[in-house]
């Protein structure tokens, strides 16, 4: 696979070779970041911290149409996913988190919205250099340049950007841009190097999962689930707002004649989530839902998929209404091991 | 803010028979957060804290208690609560009580005189939050943030949180206790927010909501922050009839935000929290200042005051000028 470095003064003439996809990166919406479409004649920048929402909308929309169908009819019709999408400037953590989900899509059933998204997107990642205040993904697996997923993985070298290309996906498309490259003779590679290991060292927040996954189910009826969880308000926040999470619930959608099937994302910190029709709830109180939020990233992945669900992006700590803290609520496991 | 005071009411409160907890504030984790904090022995007060940063309303938490069936053979724990409120909160407290959401008997207000708020928001843009988690003081006019040994003295209108320049009561209205002295109300100014919005012709005032609501992600946390979005059944987890379809797009997302904003007219007792929680930076405080303005001025009602009022939609006034329906 290549390594190429691209002078930044061409950077709007590489977008440019991208121009006629469906280019997606983030942009600024008030103090916030989001990934939006580019529109032609715009040069998107790599300047700036993650997007507040995770990009998993691109493999796993938030409202996905499985299939629609009349009222009274028989005949189903179901939606041809054939949407080539190039998604720039993704972080690594998000990136991985991909990788992680694809396991659960790949597992029993292979799930084919899913696995027809992924096929046609072409991930375009963007290395860490200033990581956030609550970022700790070296503790999970992770890394501010992690590869795990991407096609493609740019780094910021000051006057050039170093691009590797990681796939054959990557490579056809570095190919397109060839012109504009110079082909790298080691010194990029050092240099991003170096820059990794500086962006690491920014790094403060440190998660210790050494027994966590083997211990959560012994700290089952532990008086921490009820402290942790005390201020938590149920919403969805912080698991709308992450990258591995992945539940998802299915209703039929009516509009008089015209209906469909779809799945829209679900949150485990929703009242109704796990609700029976009976009544009976076997996670009745925010207590047991926020234990199954960690159990399920830190236990039940990791016992059917050998990786721990969680990327270390740390957005549910930074958006949470009432300061539960992931990395703090795992010091109170650790601790009480 | 004298704490050494706070935590003495505190003890006393909790060490009381009929009080199951007190809720109140600690210190966050990092930077500029802060904590609720389920207060239930005298030893935990010494968390408990009030300055600047205790933006959060508590009075949410008086109806997010999730009852589990008691067991047979065991009496239900009816104690009351003790809740620490500023202004904002205590109006909260005072419509609940208004609405019989709860009863006058079930709580302990704490009231807590408030100079206003910092929006930690603004307050992190002007000054990055670090990972020791910082302190903020009133100080004179302004505010004086303490971190890593070193204290920075910042202008009140600097970092001020909008809801705060637009207060009307910092004082609570109710209260069992009192913390320090009552503060003096200060000139509130238009509501710019509000104001702006209102000059755009209906089709811009339109485009600009529907923009706003696209963004929205449907995690409901406007919903679950607010003290007054309590019902037992909202029309949203409402399945069959699916009154507001779960699908996430502009027409379901604005179907939700515009049935929660009516719910909430001449309840809202405009804490702001909707638009804190958001982290689709919706500017849900418009939205419900504005039926808020309607409210106050076209019927001259204020909602969460006086504890022995009516609810606004249970009231009639057989004076009413009426002069504004067609």
């Amino acid at each position: 696979m290549s390594a190429m470095l691209l002078n930044k003064e061409k950077w709007p003439e590489f977008i440019g070779k991208l121009a006629g996809k469906n280019l997606w990166a983030p942009q600024a919406e008030g103090d916030a970041m989001h990934f939006a479409q580019v529109k032609e004649g715009e040069t998107p920048g790599l300047d700036f911290g993650n997007t507040r929402v995770p990009p998993k909308k691109f493999i796993f929309p938030q409202t996905e149409t499985m299939y629609r169908f009349q009222l009274g009819g028989t005949n189903i019709e179901e939606p041809v996913i054939d949407d080539e999408v190039v998604v720039l400037g993704i972080r690594p953590c998000d990136a991985r988190a991909n990788k992680i989900i694809e396991k659960l899509f790949k597992w029993d059933v292979d799930d084919p919205y899913f696995l027809a998204r992924q096929e046609k997107v072409t991930l375009i990642g963007l290395t860490c250099t200033e990581p956030g205040l609550n970022c700790f993904c070296p503790s999970v697996g992770g890394g501010p340049a992690s590869t795990d997923g991407l096609d493609i993985l740019i780094t910021d070298l000051g006057e050039n950007y170093y691009l590797e290309a990681l796939t054959n996906k990557g490579e056809k498309l570095l190919g397109e841009a060839g012109d504009l490259m110079v082909e790298d003779k080691g010194d990029g590679a050092k240099a991003k190097e170096k820059l990794v290991a500086a962006a690491e060292k920014k790094i403060n927040r440190t998660v210790d999962t050494k027994g966590i996954p083997e211990g959560l189910p012994g700290l089952w009826e532990d008086p921490l689930w009820k402290r942790v969880s005390a201020s938590c308000l149920g919403c969805g926040t912080c698991t709308y707002l992450c990258p591995t999470c992945h539940c998802f619930d299915i209703q039929d959608e009516i509009e008089g004649f015209d209906a469909r099937r779809c799945r829209m994302w679900d949150s485990c910190m929703f009242e109704e989530y796990t609700l029976h029709t009976s009544g009976h709830n076997p996670r009745p109180t925010r207590r047991e839902r926020t234990r199954n939020r960690i159990n399920h990233k830190y236990n039940y992945y990791v016992d059917k998929f050998d990786v721990i669900a969680c990327v270390g992006c740390g957005r549910c700590i930074n958006l949470c209404p009432v300061n539960i803290d992931i990395v703090e609520i795992l010091r109170q496991v650790k601790e009480a091991l | 803010m004298d704490i050494e005071q706070l935590r003495k009411i505190a003890s006393e409160v909790v060490a009381r028979d009929d009080v199951k907890c007190l809720i109140g504030w600690k210190k966050g984790s990092y930077g500029y957060r802060i904590a609720p904090a389920f207060v239930e022995d005298t030893e935990e007060t010494a968390d408990l804290i009030f300055s600047p940063l205790c933006t959060a309303n508590l009075a949410t938490y008086l109806t997010l208690v999730e009852k589990l069936p008691v067991p047979r053979g065991q009496e239900p724990d009816t104690r009351k609560v003790a809740l620490m409120v500023k202004g904002c909160d205590s109006r909260a407290v005072t419509q609940l009580i208004v609405e019989k959401g709860i009863s006058r008997e079930d709580v302990v207000v704490i009231g807590c005189p408030c100079p206003g708020v910092v929006d930690a928001k603004l307050l992190a843009e002007k000054y990055p939050e670090t990972e020791e988690a910082a302190e903020v003081k009133w100080n004179g006019d302004g505010f004086l943030l303490i971190r890593g040994g070193e204290e920075i003295k910042i202008a009140r209108d600097e970092v001020l949180a909008e809801k705060c320049r637009l207060c009307r009561y910092p004082n609570p209205v109710i209260s069992d206790l009192m913390l320090g002295e009552p503060v003096k109300p200060w000139d509130v100014p238009e509501d710019s927010g509000v104001v702006e919005i209102e000059e755009k012709s209906i089709q811009e005032r339109w485009s600009y909501w529907l923009e706003e609501f696209d963004k929205c992600i449907r995690c409901y946390s406007c919903r679950n922050v607010c003290p007054l979005c309590y019902c037992q059944d909202c029309i949203l987890d409402r399945l069959n009839p699916t009154w507001i379809n779960r699908a996430v797009n502009f027409s379901e997302n604005t179907a939700y935000n515009i049935s929660r904003a009516f719910h909430l007219a001449g309840r809202c007792i405009e804490c702001g929290e909707c638009e804190r929680v958001c982290p689709a930076n919706i500017p849900l405080g418009k939205l419900n200042r504005k039926l808020a303005r309607e409210v106050r001025e076209k019927y001259g009602f204020e909602p969460g005051i006086d504890p022995e009022g009516e609810p606004f939609q249970a009231s009639y006034k057989p004076d009413d000028p009426e002069d504004f329906i067609l």
